[in-house]
């Protein structure tokens, strides 16, 4: 279709807002499809149905639409992932668009990660079209909100769109305005084909499906293609749409959005922000924005069942192919035995790859307590890269620490701003910013060590805000800070699995935490257990498991030998469990217990 | 501290003589947190297990082995007239034989048993006694479900003694939740006083399958606290020892050269037949069992059919295993080269690196080629055996 007639934009919206709604409506609307094929989330359902193998990912589709002016229109609704983790994807996603939908519930204002995200469509000058959702509600407070959005985008209330998604109120001029306010793709059509990568999924039989925006030139189907960044050439098998349904097509044209399946059967070789150009190459530049993606946060995942450790190994691999940003390597912990050291993008990320592995691949796992990777400067001029506080060198030889910072952004109701900053100094915050969107919210910024967020800050904020708060972060740089490494000894033997590097002013808490966790958690022994946390040599804090004082059969005679036999033999089945440090016998669930980060905390 | 005299050794031994186990099945009145094979109420099947029993005692096959020691076991073995004890008693001494000085126990409730019955049993050869006495205090009697009065037990030691018995024992129980520790020190005291040469003392054990179990798992009544047996255990061995008894088991104590042989041969993994329903026996290497049911017993019987309904063979680890956890029940422990001996090298040097590490740590004293528990690891032999089994 004339690029003139094609409008690719996203909707940036809050979990719950009503993205999906709103989505169904326009598919209903527009016709793409049918009132006796909806269904309520329809592309969620076809992502669901994704995840067992049926069809693939509707990251963008396709939808016709004859507007007002009586012109047919193509519109391409681009999916954006939800989340803070992945906020380059997101700014990916935006690079294929002109304009965003900016959705707004109307009983609950603009939360945090929604703001980020809008300030990446504006960072990226896409048109911003404000809308107000949910406005059948009767909690809904639309002219409060309306507000908050004009004074934000500097837009006037009258321009915000207010409509119900579930019951279609306002959807049709909705539509209008994305035909008319949303500008025409600019690529040049006669120029050399370059398409963006803006996303990729693994499909099991077509090995990796690209999403790609044609930015310039066309794409025909069976070209031969170079991926740029990644430097392998390919050919252009399969070309289609979404509409929903996947649709092969023989050619997508300047600014048209579509898939592209070419045989590669490694994730790695289709990277999101890569340019398709193709071959024999000609002389154009890549498209601009490319990034690696960046593990930030580190964890040791093992099977609970040491025996398992071939089948994560697998599992692991197998994510991999649909997961370009995970990471793994081999690493063995004295207490945990043979694992794997992850690093992922971020908190939600880490849980995304622990719950698939949980779910699907229906292994039992201890992740270790997440860690941030720190950049140490030792006294001989060299730098090490220190992912998990086992591997930080002895104190004598460290110069300084560098821990990674983060800017994290808080919107709350105004009434929390006390708490809130309370929380973030606790945390070695910075104030960066405090910014009123209404006299009733405020947006408060601060530049953090990223390791101060990547416990339980989430759940605090929420608890100290009765949940009205939401939360969001971005890296900012690596930061020199007064760190020391705090081990925790069980019975005078270091336990790798719970040492931690923490900041000095903090060692102390973390270890008299520790240590009172696992004297809860750690059952009686046949002698005394004492737990300590240690900085070095320096014990910090202590605990004692009081020994057991009875644990023998008061009787055994000649007619229950096998009887009394068996039962030792099921004790210590129940033992064999356990992870012996030393003589101390550990249940793995106390591992699990003192490991764990309260899921909830990473849903930000 | 560990003594021997003649063969009444308290000590574990690899040649412990040849044992004759017999099961009584009934009580009058069945114990709510008893989980032997006993049956209330079929005093009419009496008579027709004893004739059974005496059946079954000339069908088996002692192999050649003359008893050292036989044990009469229940339920309450004394619930039957001495005379038919009797009778079974002569069937094992026609068809087995009994070694010169055997040790011949019976077990019996105060309730029934007087000095006459006691000098019908001594009559008949037996020279042991083991009385159930549990407590001294009225309140833990009711509680345990036992219905004989403390005045009635105390009476029934001194009634074994008066018509003649030397060797007898009383069985008490300890940490019930309804017990206090005053409680336990008045049965301890009391028990002493009354000069048994041998005391049992064993912690309520809240078995699977019991009523008392049904009432603990349903919260009706409190469960028993280990913290607080392990204190009534060692009040027992304070007062105990002070009167001269010596542990020499988990839950034994016996004034010097009185230990039971016949329980130091279960310890010392020895050899015993057992006889009548739910018995268990053991051969070298083999364990069976009897049927459990009386009357099913006396049916298998009248039938001629074997009374044996089942057995396992024990691999020689597993027999190796087996031996140790129960020799190191004895305050002497295990003597290893007669362990070697008998049961071969591999058990242990497989187990060199764990027997190390226990004995740095205190759990295991080896001394003068004796392998036993530390006085401390006592109570904790479990946890110890777990890591050796």
């Amino acid at each position: 279709m004339d690029q003139a007639q094609q409008r690719s934009f996203a909707v940036i919206s809050h979990v719950d807002h009503g993205k999906s709604t709103l989505s169904d409506r326009l598919l209903q609307i527009t016709g793409t499809v049918s009132d006796r094929d909806m269904r309520e989330q329809f592309l969620d359902r076809m992502d669901l149905e994704r995840e067992r193998g049926i069809t693939i990912k509707a990251a963008a589709v396709r939808m016709t639409y004859t507007a007002a002016d009586k012109t047919t229109y193509q519109l391409n609704l681009i999916d954006t992932p939800g989340h803070v983790d992945f906020g380059y994807e997101v700014s990916r996603s935006l690079a294929a668009c002109e304009g965003v939908l900016l959705l707004v519930d109307a009983a609950q204002g603009i939360q945090a990660q929604t703001l980020t995200n809008l300030y990446l469509a504006v960072d990226a000058n896409l048109e911003v079209i404000p809308v107000l959702n949910k406005i059948d509600l009767p909690a809904a407070q639309p002219e409060k909100y309306a507000a908050e959005i004009a004074s934000l985008i500097g837009c006037d209330v009258a321009d915000i769109f207010q409509i119900s998604a579930k019951t279609g109120q306002g959807v049709p001029e909705l539509l209008d305005a994305i035909v008319e306010r949303i500008p025409p793709p600019a690529g040049d059509p006669d120029a050399p084909l370059r398409a963006l990568v803006f996303d990729s999924v693994y499909d099991v039989y077509r090995g990796v499906v690209a999403y790609i925006r044609v930015v310039d030139g066309s794409l025909k189907a069976r070209a031969p293609v170079r991926f740029m960044v990644a430097g392998h050439d390919a050919e252009a098998d399969e070309i289609g749409i979404m509409a929903p349904d996947s649709t092969p097509v023989v050619e997508l044209f300047t600014g048209e959005v579509g898939y592209l399946i070419s045989g590669i059967k490694d994730v790695s070789l289709v990277k999101v922000g890569d340019t398709v150009t193709p071959r024999p190459a000609p002389d154009v530049e890549a498209l601009a924005g490319y990034r690696e993606p960046k593990p930030m946060v580190f964890a040791g995942i093992y099977p609970i069942n040491g025996d398992d450790f071939p089948l994560l190994r697998d599992a692991l691999d197998k994510l991999k192919l649909n997961d370009g940003a995970l990471v793994y390597e081999p690493e063995s912990s004295g207490a945990l035995g043979f694992g794997f050291r992850c690093g992922f993008l971020g908190l939600l990320h880490m849980e995304i790859v622990r719950e698939r592995l949980e779910r699907e691949f229906d292994l039992e796992l201890i992740v270790s307590a997440p860690s941030v990777g720190y950049e140490v400067q030792l006294d001989d001029r060299k730098k090490e890269i220190v992912r998990n506080p086992s591997e930080m060198p002895d104190r004598s030889r460290i110069e300084e620490i560098y821990e990674p910072y983060v800017s994290v952004m808080v919107v709350t109701p105004s009434e929390y701003t006390g708490p809130v900053i309370q929380m973030c100094q606790d945390r070695r915050g910075e104030l960066k910013e405090m910014h009123y969107l209404s006299p009733e919210r405020v947006e408060i910024r601060y530049h953090m060590p990223l390791g101060e967020i990547i416990f339980d800050f989430f759940d605090q904020l929420k608890s100290a805000t009765k949940g009205f708060a939401s939360l969001d972060y971005e890296p900012v740089g690596m930061y020199a800070s007064d760190l020391v490494k705090v081990d925790v000894l069980l019975n005078s033997q270091p336990v790798d699995a719970f040492s931690t590097i923490v900041h000095r002013n903090k060692a102390y808490d973390y270890g008299k935490a520790m240590t009172e966790r696992l004297r809860k958690l750690i059952p009686r022994q046949m002698f005394d257990v004492p737990i300590q946390a240690a900085i070095g040599s320096r014990v910090i804090a202590r605990e004692t498991v009081k020994a057991k004082r009875k644990d023998v059969l008061a009787k055994c005679y000649g007619g229950d030998v096998s009887r009394k036999r068996k039962l030792l033999e099921r004790q210590k089945e129940g033992k064999r469990r356990m992870k012996q440090i030393g003589l101390v016998e550990v249940p793995q669930s106390a591992f699990i217990e003192a490991l764990r980060v309260d899921s909830d905390s990473t849903s930000a | 501290m560990i003594t021997q005299v003649g063969d009444r050794t308290s000590r574990w031994t690899a040649d412990p003589g040849f044992g004759v186990y017999l099961h009584i099945p009934f009580c009058r009145h069945r114990c709510h947190y008893c989980d032997f094979n006993t049956y209330e109420g079929q005093e009419g099947l009496h008579l027709a297990y004893v004739d059974a029993l005496i059946t079954d005692i000339g069908n088996c096959d002692p192999g050649g082995r003359r008893a050292t020691s036989i044990f009469f076991g229940g339920g309450t073995p004394t619930l039957l007239p001495a005379s038919g004890l009797a009778r079974i008693l002569r069937a094992v001494a026609h068809n087995v034989g009994l070694d010169p000085g055997a040790e011949v126990t019976v077990e019996a409730n105060p309730e029934t048993v007087d000095e006459a019955k006691f000098d019908a049993l001594l009559e008949a050869g037996f020279n042991r006694v083991s009385i159930g006495i549990q407590s001294l205090v009225p309140e833990v009697l009711t509680r345990l479900g036992r219905t004989h009065s403390p005045e009635r037990a105390l009476e029934a030691v001194g009634a074994a003694r008066r018509a003649g018995f030397e060797e007898v024992n009383a069985d008490l129980m300890y940490g019930s939740p309804w017990e206090s520790t005053s409680d336990w020190m008045t049965s301890l005291e009391g028990v002493v006083a009354a000069g048994p040469d041998h005391i049992s003392a064993y912690a309520l054990t809240v078995e699977e399958g019991t009523p008392l179990h049904t009432l603990v798992a349903s919260g009706r009544a409190p469960d028993v606290d280990p913290d607080i047996q392990a204190e009534r255990h060692e009040l027992a061995s304070e007062v105990l020892s002070a009167a001269a008894y010596e542990r020499y088991e988990v839950s034994n104590w016996a004034l010097p050269g009185h230990a039971s042989r016949h329980n130091v041969l279960y310890w010392s993994a020895g050899d015993y037949l057992g006889l009548g329903a739910g018995a268990h026996g053991h051969r070298s290497g083999r364990r069976y069992w009897n049927e459990k049911l009386p009357r099913e017993f006396v049916s298998r019987v009248s039938a001629q059919r074997s009374t044996e309904s089942g057995s396992e063979l024990l691999d020689a680890g597993t027999r190796a295993g087996e031996a140790m956890m129960l020799g190191l029940r004895l305050a002497s422990g295990v003597q290893l080269d007669e362990f070697t001996r008998r049961y071969g090298p591999e058990w242990l040097d497989g187990r060199a690196a764990v027997l190390a590490q226990l004995e740095a740590g205190g759990f295991l004293e080896r001394s003068e080629g004796w392998l036993r528990l530390s006085a401390g690891s006592t109570l904790v032999a479990n946890d110890v055996l777990c890591r050796l089994l």
